[in-house]
């Protein structure tokens, strides 16, 4: 897999990132200071993210730190019920911790919901959240009004989403009449189509073939190169063909360096 | 484009998803229409059997009791958010919609206006097979009025369902509570009968509801009825129903929302 960082004009920086972000620049985003970033200089920092379920229990996080810097590819393993999915669900905006916060390019899922969320797609592990009486294309084509992309993308995007990930033949398919595999090639269109800033990949593998896998990494790829970042879960001992740049392994809650 | 424009076509995008789930059941419309016909066969033979006082003839009470069936369907689709929710919830979809710019609270407000406005059709087809086929007559004048006026009835009646769409995402169950409150509604609300034959103290419970004064509007300004009531303060009543209960329903919705994401069991169903 290749990538390549590259700069890109301040104007296009703006038209992606909100005024927050825009302002920062893009040296700001990338220039490390004084031996550390400043916040909005990750794509995505997760900061002492504590969670438990019961009370009495040991938190499934606890004081969980990961950072993601922009252009990065981040792999985060572990057994089941480890807390991969919880610390997911919380980056992504969807839970909160109990303690702690999430920011994406500093914005916080609470105090700025929907540029947050216009910064960030998660795909959740499974094969839910899809309305199976709809057709492949309605369903892409709701997903990008939901994301509230504006009108001159909106068209643009879904076909873009229909090319990206082969799914030409499937567009006018109901999606209850389509196979696992291919669902899951619908939901990871659906994750990309926005074109976030953040991806949450939660077992993003699953049901996937050989093909779907390679339009999984392609999409990466291109995310990657306009300074986007990848936070990859799956459980530990399953077979990735990625170069990661970084991989940890949630254990008791927090991240150990692989 | 502006905020409200991109929040506008993800409403419209929401209903147009309902359209399409809706009409993929291809026998859901007839049977519908189907129900809406022997309802008013089965109420224009009781309307032959029945005398209540101050009905003059059958007619009077058999549009007495079209307008009542009409407003019920409306009233129902309201109590058909929480399920809408609930199955949303089911589906895995529901996080899809907390996880958009758009949000869980524009989208389950979204969520609500098919089914509104199915019921607004079914609610016109209901009268229209009145007059087509049972010989109710309607006052032509005042039809036009009775839109808005159902409109009001809509913006009255949807707080009751944002509230147990609430509790759905609360507690997880979508019609704990439903079922009795719309035949509560329905029994003190005068759809089959007027609030007059009821026991005073009902009869006072009848009058802290919205679907009464909902009644009586549509009554006074579709059909002859004895019990229609005066039409000013009726529409003030559901004006205040609306006004207060609206963002007081909004409000507790995204409290819902919010606890559901601090305890982490928005995603539970």
């Amino acid at each position: 897999m290749t990538r390549a960082l590259h700069s890109e004009p301040a104007s296009a920086l703006e038209e992606r990132h909100p005024p927050a972000i825009a302002q920062v620049g893009v040296a700001g985003v990338r220039q490390q200071r004084d031996g550390d970033f400043a916040p909005e200089d990750f794509a995505l920092a997760i900061r002492d993210a504590t969670k438990r379920w019961q009370k009495r229990q040991a938190p499934i996080l606890d004081g969980l730190e990961l950072t993601l810097k922009p252009s990065s590819l981040t792999w985060v393993g572990g057994p089941n019920g480890a807390g991969k999915t919880t610390m997911l669900r919380i980056a992504a905006g969807l839970i909160d911790p109990d303690r702690g916060s999430v920011e994406v390019w500093g914005l916080t899922p609470r105090q700025n919901r929907a540029r947050f969320q216009q910064l960030v797609s998660f795909l959740p592990a499974g094969d839910r959240g899809l309305y199976a009486r709809l057709t492949v294309r309605k369903q892409l084509e709701f997903c990008a009004r939901i994301a509230m992309l504006p009108r001159a993308r909106f068209r643009r995007s879904v076909e873009q989403a229909i090319d990206s990930f082969d799914l030409h033949e499937l567009a006018d398919r109901r999606v209850d009449r389509i196979s696992m595999g291919q669902r899951q090639r619908l939901r990871i269109a659906m994750t990309f189509l926005p074109r976030p800033e953040v991806v949450l990949l939660d077992e993003p593998l699953t049901s996937l073939d050989g093909d779907g896998a390679t339009l999984l990494h392609e999409a990466i790829d291109e995310l990657l190169t306009r300074d986007g970042a990848v936070l990859w879960c799956s459980p530990s001992g399953e077979q990735l063909d990625m170069r990661f740049d970084a991989r940890w392994h949630l254990d008791h809650g927090r991240l150990v360096s692989v | 484009m502006s905020e409200l424009a991109s929040s506008m076509q993800a409403f419209t995008a929401v209903m147009r998803r309902d359209l399409h789930v809706y009409l993929s059941y291809r026998t859901r419309l007839f049977s519908q229409l189907l129900t809406s016909l022997f309802s008013l066969t089965l109420f224009y033979y009781v309307s032959r059997l029945v005398h209540l006082r101050g009905f003059d003839s059958p007619s009077v009470y058999f549009a007495f009791v079209v307008v009542g069936l009409a407003l019920v369907s409306v009233m129902y689709s309201c109590f058909l958010i929480p399920e809408y929710v609930r199955q949303e919830l089911v589906a895995g979809t529901f996080d899809r919609l907390v996880l958009s710019p758009f949000g869980a609270v524009r989208g389950v407000i979204a969520m609500s206006v098919f089914p509104l406005i199915l019921s607004f059709v079914m609610a016109v087809f209901t009268i229209a097979l009145g007059c087509a086929v049972f010989g109710l007559h309607l006052h032509w004048a005042t039809v036009p009025l009775a839109i808005p006026a159902i409109g009001l009835a809509l913006l009255a009646f949807l707080p009751f369902g944002l509230l147990f769409a609430a509790l759905t995402l609360v507690i997880k169950q979508g019609n704990v509570g439903t079922s009795w409150l719309i035949a509560l509604m329905a029994l003190t609300g005068g759809v089959y009968f007027p609030i007059s034959v009821l026991p005073s103290w009902l009869e006072q419970v009848s009058r802290l509801q919205p679907f009464t004064p909902a009644t009586g509007v549509l009554r006074h300004l579709l059909v002859d009825s004895p019990e229609a009531g005066a039409l000013g303060p009726a529409l003030l009543k559901l004006s205040a129903f609306a006004a207060v209960l609206l963002p007081l329903s909004i409000l507790i919705l995204t409290k819902a929302i919010r606890l559901g994401q601090r305890r982490a069991t928005i995603l539970e169903y």
